[in-house]
């Protein structure tokens, strides 16, 4: 199982973002090799069944228009998780978060009492704080008491899934819902625009592409973005620099929560205009980020890519289930096979793989 | 500078195309092929809610020769409009149904989106010129339910899994609970919420835990036959829901709630096909079916609405009815089976004077409720016990 | 019915849904102190499920329903280290991948096996002279299956292999230092292999515990999150077979005391009782122990190459 003799593996210094996009792109070629067996067995010429994928997910305006609106809480979240996985903090409560900032805007949106034109930034800027308030919990229990971020992270999670399954068959249960477990319909002044009749909530996107420029920028140019990568890089040279593991880690959960929070903020106020059963609103989005976030090796502006690849495999999703008629879980088959080839490609980037002559 | 152009010479391409996306659609012709797209809330193999609206789909799609169907599984609510947009302009669906109360605003926007397709919205309130709505209830068949329950019990404590606490389960539950209190007023209904339509471990757990708390008979929503295997691995009754259950504990399912959805299918499809219904005329149009119009059935199997191991045990309790005076409780079921299921119903278990579980008066007496408070219905019949979120 | 009625039942539902926990937290506590994290428990589980309900419904063998359900957790989880260990992927993306499509695979396979009844699970068994103790006998060994007896026996033997054997010495010392580990001549990527597959063979095990005999049915999606709640446990036990069963055991007595209590409260905040009870504990336990990082494998994710550190 150690690598064969003839097989030379060599460690490549940091691969080139070039030789990173090439190596990607070979995988998902060969990944789509592997499924156009799966699309065949089922009775479907991969041919056909590609070009309804791509067309359906980037040809036509209302299939563009669900990769768009995936991608925007993927985008939020992921652009969080780089950072938090920068400071090896191992955020798998981006779901949680989400929905943690999507309860404080329907707060706002339906009980502040603030005037329309306010509405819309005190949602935003709630939810900001929700969900960072449910991501520095986890990092200050990691680093003050050492206690494992995976498992407070995950049970988080359930426990924010809970808290909105609470509150919408409680308190907050809307009168004009018919008994139905929702919130009202939030007022207008409390919906973020989109574009057309589509749900391509385009603020938030825009918000979600500025935000990834600023984290680039914190994390590159700012000392506490330097200090980040440090703690999370070599904690003991970080801590023989003096610098404070739980001020970075508790720093670089605010962003991540609070991402995760807006992207929460987009779904009720840009989507469904209404609190409802929390997994129709986390949608796993909290999980697939964790992907993004990986695929664009930690960077956030590269999160605008990735993010935007699992909008089309998303939407690509749609469209295995709708137009060809398939069983929904091959999504799941598609995307894992897609994913598989990713990460298996990674060895052909960080190593230099060649056959020993002799 | 170029840039930008660029950048906005896409946007407007972009804009451009979402005003072309709109409005492919043509209008329904009578006696013209129909395409019916479904779009269900769950996975077809869930053996309950969406499993039995495929049945359904299947039978009417061989029923009719003109007609093709087409579904989609596992649709989140924030998907329908985008699901709808694909069966419209690729499957070119001109009928569609969407099957969950999940699905209602999103109907809404795409009814108005697609004037000229036909749609129909299961179990919720919101119609327009080409958006009609449907429900086959079960409220009749629960009461019906509740009657056997409450002669079978022998510890007095029925259990019922709930999945969500809405009005369509606080109906079903409060017209069993007043089934089991017409024949035993001693029994009570202990109520245990799973908050999930079907989640093995949560509906194993909740009929465990009434199990412990001394219950013998159960009846529950969930999407799965899980409350009916462990109440047989406990020695305990059940009936079935939804889909037929009864092969899963065959001497221990009493009966059961089945749907016939196809009844409404073949009614709501035949009417466009003949042009009575088109895209102009739907807003009163409203099914509300019960066993009358055969889209609810008691059993646990087609055909059979008793299992036979149990007859003779409801015959042998007789209770003391106002009108019917001293009668076996099967005498009893089959009386208002009867009453409920021929035309002109003259039984309704809502039939006042109904007292919730706190002593209100929620049916004055000599009246039947209506189908607008049925459908809203938040108050537990007396009998209830256990958790009621949003209790009046 | 007094309180012993309680803890009778309380008891037994412990043992009863805790199996499947246990089950799929022996297992990944073997991959991770080998160093490899395995988010992918629950596209085990599911295969496991699925495999053992068709082959115990065919030939109406539930011990070849678990035999096979093994194998095929096993083999699963040779993707899983394929990327991780022979590739040094990602392990949590593997992970997640892994899961991803187990659900989709057996949710495709499975389509035809949807509505059919099992008859012929696993015996209940109730122990002699253990179920005639009081409380604990009617509550643990009583009625309960045979795989439920065997994940608790299995407990001690891998707490022992773990921690007193050369096995387990070599399993941790690869979790912890895999360069001094390969110094003195392990072969570092063939421990993590046969411990990733252990972890695969017992979450397959779990997946049979559930599909021939704690819900005899198959349905999508039936492990409904079970394998995350492994994960969790995992951690929570500090990577100890023995803490590994209270844990399991205790999750899964909360989950049903969720549901007996729901009269007295409010459904939700009931359910989520067992979430915020396993932050509680671990917020209880860790003070004073911060220094010695909590039992976590140093090595735990990180791929290991030759000659790097």
């Amino acid at each position: 199982m150690q690598a064969p003799k003839w097989l030379n593996i060599e460690r490549r210094p940091i691969p080139s973002g070039r030789t990173i996009f090439a190596v990607s792109i070979l995988a998902i070629v060969a990944a789509l090799i592997v499924m156009g067996i799966f699309f065949a067995t089922y009775g479907v010429s991969p041919i056909r069944a590609y070009g309804s994928i791509i067309g359906g997910a980037l040809g036509n305006w209302s299939g563009f228009s669900e990769t768009l609106r995936r991608m925007i809480p993927l985008l939020l979240c992921g652009v969080g998780l780089t950072i938090a996985f920068r400071a090896l903090f191992w955020n798998i409560g981006a779901d949680g978060q989400l929905l943690l900032g999507a309860v404080a805007a329907t707060g706002i949106a339906l009980f502040s009492g603030l005037p329309g034109p306010l509405l819309l930034p005190a949602m935003f800027f709630g939810g900001f704080a929700a969900g960072a308030l449910w991501g520095v919990i986890p990092a200050v229990l990691k680093v003050k008491l050492g206690i494992n971020d995976v498992i407070t992270t995950l049970m988080m999670n359930y426990i924010a899934l809970y808290v909105v399954l609470w509150l919408i068959h409680g308190p907050w249960r809307g009168p004009s819902m018919r008994g139905y477990a929702y919130t009202d319909m939030f007022p207008l002044s409390a919906r973020i625009p989109t574009i057309g009749q589509s749900h391509v909530h385009w603020p938030t996107l825009v918000l979600g592409i500025v935000l990834a420029i600023i984290a680039y920028i914190f994390v590159n140019r700012t000392r506490s973005g330097f200090e980040t990568r440090v703690v999370g890089e070599n904690p003991h040279a970080a801590r023989f620099a003096g610098i404070s593991t739980l001020k970075t880690v508790v720093i670089a959960m605010l962003i991540s929560g609070g991402l995760a929070g807006i992207a929460g903020v987009g779904e009720v106020a840009g989507v469904h205009y209404q609190l409802l059963d929390p997994t129709q609103i986390s949608m796993g989005y909290g999980f697939t980020a964790i992907i993004v976030a990986w695929l664009a090796r930690k960077n956030p502006l590269a999160v605008i890519v990735t993010s935007f690849f699992f909008g089309v495999l998303m939407a690509g999703g749609d469209v295995i289930k709708v137009n060809l008629g398939l069983p929904y879980e091959l999504i799941n088959v598609f995307n894992g096979v897609i994913m598989f080839f990713l990460i298996g490609s990674e060895v052909f980037m960080n190593y230099k793989i060649s056959i020993r002559r002799h | 500078m170029q840039r930008r152009t660029a950048l906005i010479a896409v946007m407007t391409a972009v804009l451009l195309m979402g005003i072309v996306a709109v409005g492919i659609a043509k209008e329904y012709v009578p006696g013209t092929p129909i395409v019916a797209g479904f779009i269900y809330v769950g996975p077809i193999g869930d053996y309950g809610w969406t499993h039995a609206q495929d049945v359904a789909r299947q039978i009417v799609d061989k029923e009719f020769p003109w007609l093709s169907t087409v579904y989609v599984e596992s649709v989140a609510a924030g998907d329908t409009v985008s699901t709808i947009d694909k069966l419209v302009n690729d499957r070119h669906c001109n009928v569609i149904f969407t099957t969950s109360f999940d699905f209602m605003n999103g109907t809404l926007a795409a009814a108005k989106k697609y004037p000229d397709v036909i749609f129909a919205h299961c179990s919720g309130f919101k119609r327009a010129p080409n958006l009609a709505t449907y429900m086959a209830d079960f409220y009749q068949v629960y009461y019906l339910n509740g009657l056997m329950a409450g002669a079978l019990t022998k510890t007095n404590k029925i259990g019922y899994v709930g999945a969500f606490p809405i009005p369509e389960l606080k109906r079903h539950i409060s017209a069993f609970a007043i089934g089991v209190r017409t024949v035993n007023p001693k029994a009570e209904v202990d109520v245990r919420w799973t908050e999930a339509w079907e989640n093995p471990a949560a509906a194993k757990e909740a009929t465990e835990a009434l199990v412990a708390a001394g219950c013998d008979v159960f009846a529950f929503t969930q999407d799965s036959p899980t409350v009916v295997q462990v109440a047989a691995e406990n020695g305990a009754l059940s009936f079935s829901h939804y889909s037929p259950m009864y092969r899963f504990a065959p001497k221990n399912v009493i009966s059961g709630e089945l749907v016939h959805w196809d009844k409404i299918y073949a009614d709501f499809l035949q009417k466009i096909y003949k042009g009575t219904y088109t895209a102009h005329n739907l807003q009163n149009v409203d099914y509300w079916w019960l066993l009358g119009q055969g889209a609810v059935e008691m059993g646990a199997k087609p055909g059979m609405p008793i299992n036979p191991v149990f007859i003779d045990k409801l015959k042998a309790v007789t209770v003391d009815d106002p009108v019917l005076g001293k009668i076996d409780v099967y005498d009893l079921i089959q009386t208002r089976l009867d009453q409920m299921a021929n035309p002109g119903i003259t039984y309704n278990p809502f039939q006042g004077p109904i007292y919730d579980r706190k002593g209100n008066l929620e049916v004055p007496k000599g009246m039947w409720m209506s189908v607008d408070s049925l459908t809203t219905m938040q108050w537990a019949a007396a009998g209830i016990v256990g958790p009621w979120p949003g209790e009046p | 019915m007094g309180w012993e009625s309680w803890v009778i039942s309380t008891l037994a539902r412990a043992l009863a849904y805790g199996t499947p926990l246990l089950l799929g937290t022996l297992g990944e506590i073997y991959a991770e102190r080998s160093g490899v994290l395995n988010l992918g428990i629950e596209g085990m589980m599911i295969v496991g499920a699925y495999a053992a309900f068709v082959v115990t419904y065919k030939t109406g063998q539930p011990w070849l329903g678990v035999l096979v359900a093994a194998v095929v957790g096993g083999v699963f989880s040779l993707i899983h280290a394929f990327a991780s260990i022979t590739l040094k992927a990602n392990q949590v993306v593997s992970g997640l991948a892994l899961t991803m499509l187990g659900l989709g695979l057996a949710g495709v396979l499975g389509r035809p096996w949807v509505g059919l009844p099992l008859f012929t699970p696993f015996n209940r068994i109730t122990v002699p002279i253990l179920s005639a103790i009081p409380i604990i006998g009617p509550g643990l060994f009583t009625r309960q299956c045979i795989l439920a007896y065997i994940a608790m026996l299995l407990v001690p033997i891998m707490w022992y292999i773990l921690f007193h054997t050369r096995i387990g010495i070599t399993i941790r010392a690869v979790g912890d230092d895999p360069a001094t580990a390969d110094s003195v001549g392990i072969n570092v990527a063939r421990v993590r292999y046969l411990c990733v597959i252990v972890g695969g063979i017992f979450a397959g095990i779990a997946g049979a515990y559930l599909s021939i005999f704690y819900r005899p049915a198959w349905t999508a999606g039936m492990t409904g999150g079970i394998g995350w709640i492994v994960i969790a446990l995992t951690i929570f036990a500090f990577w100890n077979p023995v803490y590994g069963l209270v844990g399991s055991y205790f999750f899964a007595a909360l989950y049903f005391l969720a549901y007996r209590m729901q009269n007295l409260m409010a459904p939700s905040i009931l359910k989520a009782m067992p979430y915020v009870f396993a932050i509680l504990i671990l917020i209880l336990v860790s003070r004073g122990t911060l220094q010695k990082r909590m039992g976590a494998p140093r090595a735990l994710t990180l791929p290991y190459t030759r000659g790097e550190e």
